[in-house]
């Protein structure tokens, strides 16, 4: 008998980068000028005249908006694991550019368990690959706090280390806070020539800050392989002797919340053993002994070996089961 | 603004009495014209009631509604016949529905500011189907006052738009 227990982390997802919202912009960009000019025709007596106004003017004003979104709505984790990172968006929603200060909380209530902090604990996404990788910058509040242009993003990894002593099903929150430099406050907050062109700025209705709170779960997976054998002698008996046949039966199951991915199974060919060639079978369906499509095959290097291919496992697939056989030297 | 405005038009009718109009080289420079853009505010008066009083808008922020004023002022000593104010919607501007009026004038609109008509009268060919014009697409705005404006009277065409 024979045990393995794994536990597998589960892939992220795989998100874009920097870029512009196809949304609709807000409105007339902040700092435009809206003019208004009218034009009177009248006659006096059979004479024509045409005058014209003065000419209207008005400022559009710098609407302070932004969202925070969050793009992984749950993250697998094991425990014990450091860096790891939640991807959020933060979009500019006004209608001119914007400076916003990010903040990272992760002591928040209702889950089981609170990320610790990594140091530096918020990237942006710099290469747009979705996940935390050496291209990333960390972002040092009041030193590189994203510029965004009104209806421009910018993604960020917030960056934590999960407790050792986190168990499976565990969940840990963690929160992004983005907020305009100009000033915060309820819908209709007016800061005085603060805004694009220098325009009042005006805060809309999200106040100008704005966040989403991921999580962390904790997501082990237990694949376990539990073998059995039955030997059969020449003399129809069960001795194992030399010339008896041994038939191992092994059956591999997962058990948790995760999945374990790319599984594969591998037993060497127990010394002063022989394989019998075409005896591997998966779920009693044979499996050529060749290095070919099939998920199994034999092989003699490094060392007389059964491999077969399970690909990905979760406690829904249900148990596998491999046969081989080989004689007593 | 609305008050005084209106005592204008109230003076206007007032003077509705028959100058014999000559035609003399004095016609033009007669008609003064303004344009005005306010906004709406609530406050609160002496009486502790909440009213809403017209300020001028300077800076405005999308989705804000903006009164346009247009006041045409006779300054000569003959009346001004077949008074016609012309004022495209500003751009960056969406009318709002039904907002034109203008005390003793009849309003059409346009959509290419040649064709004027009633609102409800101006269509759009769209996918080869003849609909109704929206106010998002009437572009131009027309006051016809319907009789002379005397010297020293007022008329005025008044609309609202949205800011985009």
């Amino acid at each position: 008998m024979r045990s393995t227990r794994l536990l597998v982390a589960v892939g992220l997802f795989a998100l874009c980068g920097l870029g512009a919202n196809p949304a609709s912009a807000v409105g007339v960009a902040a700092g435009t000028n809206i003019d208004n000019t009218a034009e009177v025709t009248y006659t006096v007596g059979s004479v024509s005249a045409t005058a014209t106004s003065n000419t209207a003017s008005l400022t559009v004003a710098e609407i302070l908006d932004v969202v925070v979104t969050l793009q992984t709505p749950s993250v697998p984790v094991t425990a014990g694991a450091t860096q790891q990172e939640m991807l959020y968006r933060v979009t500019n929603t006004g209608n001119g550019p914007e400076t916003f200060r990010l903040q990272m909380t992760s002591t928040l209530g209702g889950d089981e368990f609170d990320p610790v902090a990594a140091s530096p604990s918020i990237y942006f996404d710099s290469d747009a690959s979705g996940d935390l990788s050496p291209g990333d910058t960390p972002y040092v509040a009041g030193s590189n706090d994203p510029v965004l242009n009104a209806d421009a993003f910018v993604t960020v990894l917030l960056v934590n280390d999960i407790p050792a002593g986190a168990v499976d099903g565990n969940r840990g929150f963690s929160r992004l806070l983005a907020d305009a430099r100009t000033g915060t406050g309820v819908a209709g907050t007016v800061f005085a020539g603060q805004g694009a062109s220098g325009t009042d700025a005006v805060t809309g209705t999200t106040g100008a800050d704005s966040e989403a709170t991921g999580q962390y779960l904790v997501a082990g997976v237990a694949v376990s392989a539990v073998k059995t054998q039955a030997v059969a002698d020449q003399f129809g008996g069960t001795r194992p002797v030399p010339g008896a046949r041994i038939n191992y039966t092994i059956v591999v199951s997962a058990t948790g919340t995760g999945s374990a991915s790319a599984t594969l199974f591998n037993d060497n060919i127990p010394a002063n053993t022989t394989y019998v060639p075409g005896t591997l079978r998966l779920n009693s369906v044979a499996l050529s002994d060749g290095a070919d499509a099939d998920a199994g095959e034999f092989s003699t290097t490094p060392n007389a070996r059964v491999r077969v291919q399970l690909g990905t496992l979760t406690q829904a697939s249900g148990s596998q089961t491999i046969q081989f056989a080989v004689t007593i030297n | 603004m609305i008050n005084t405005t209106l005592k204008l038009v109230v003076a206007a009718a007032l003077f509705a009495a028959g100058f014999a109009p000559l035609a003399s080289a004095e016609s033009q420079g007669c008609i003064a014209v303004t344009t005005t853009a306010e906004i709406e505010k609530e406050v609160v008066n002496d009486k502790g009631q909440k009213t809403k009083v017209l300020v001028p808008a300077g800076k405005v922020i999308p989705g804000t509604e903006v009164v346009w004023t247009v006041t045409a002022n006779n300054a000569c000593k003959l009346a001004s016949d077949s008074l016609t104010i012309n004022n495209p919607v500003p751009e960056h501007m969406t009318l709002v529905p039904n907002s034109a009026f203008g005390p003793g004038s009849t309003v059409t609109y346009s959509l290419d500011g040649k064709t004027f008509a009633a609102a409800e009268q101006l269509t759009v060919q769209e996918n080869g189907v003849k609909r109704a014009a929206r106010a998002d697409e009437l572009k131009h705005i027309r006051w016809e006052l319907k009789s002379s404006l005397q010297p020293g009277a007022s008329a005025f065409g008044r609309f609202r738009a949205v800011l985009n």
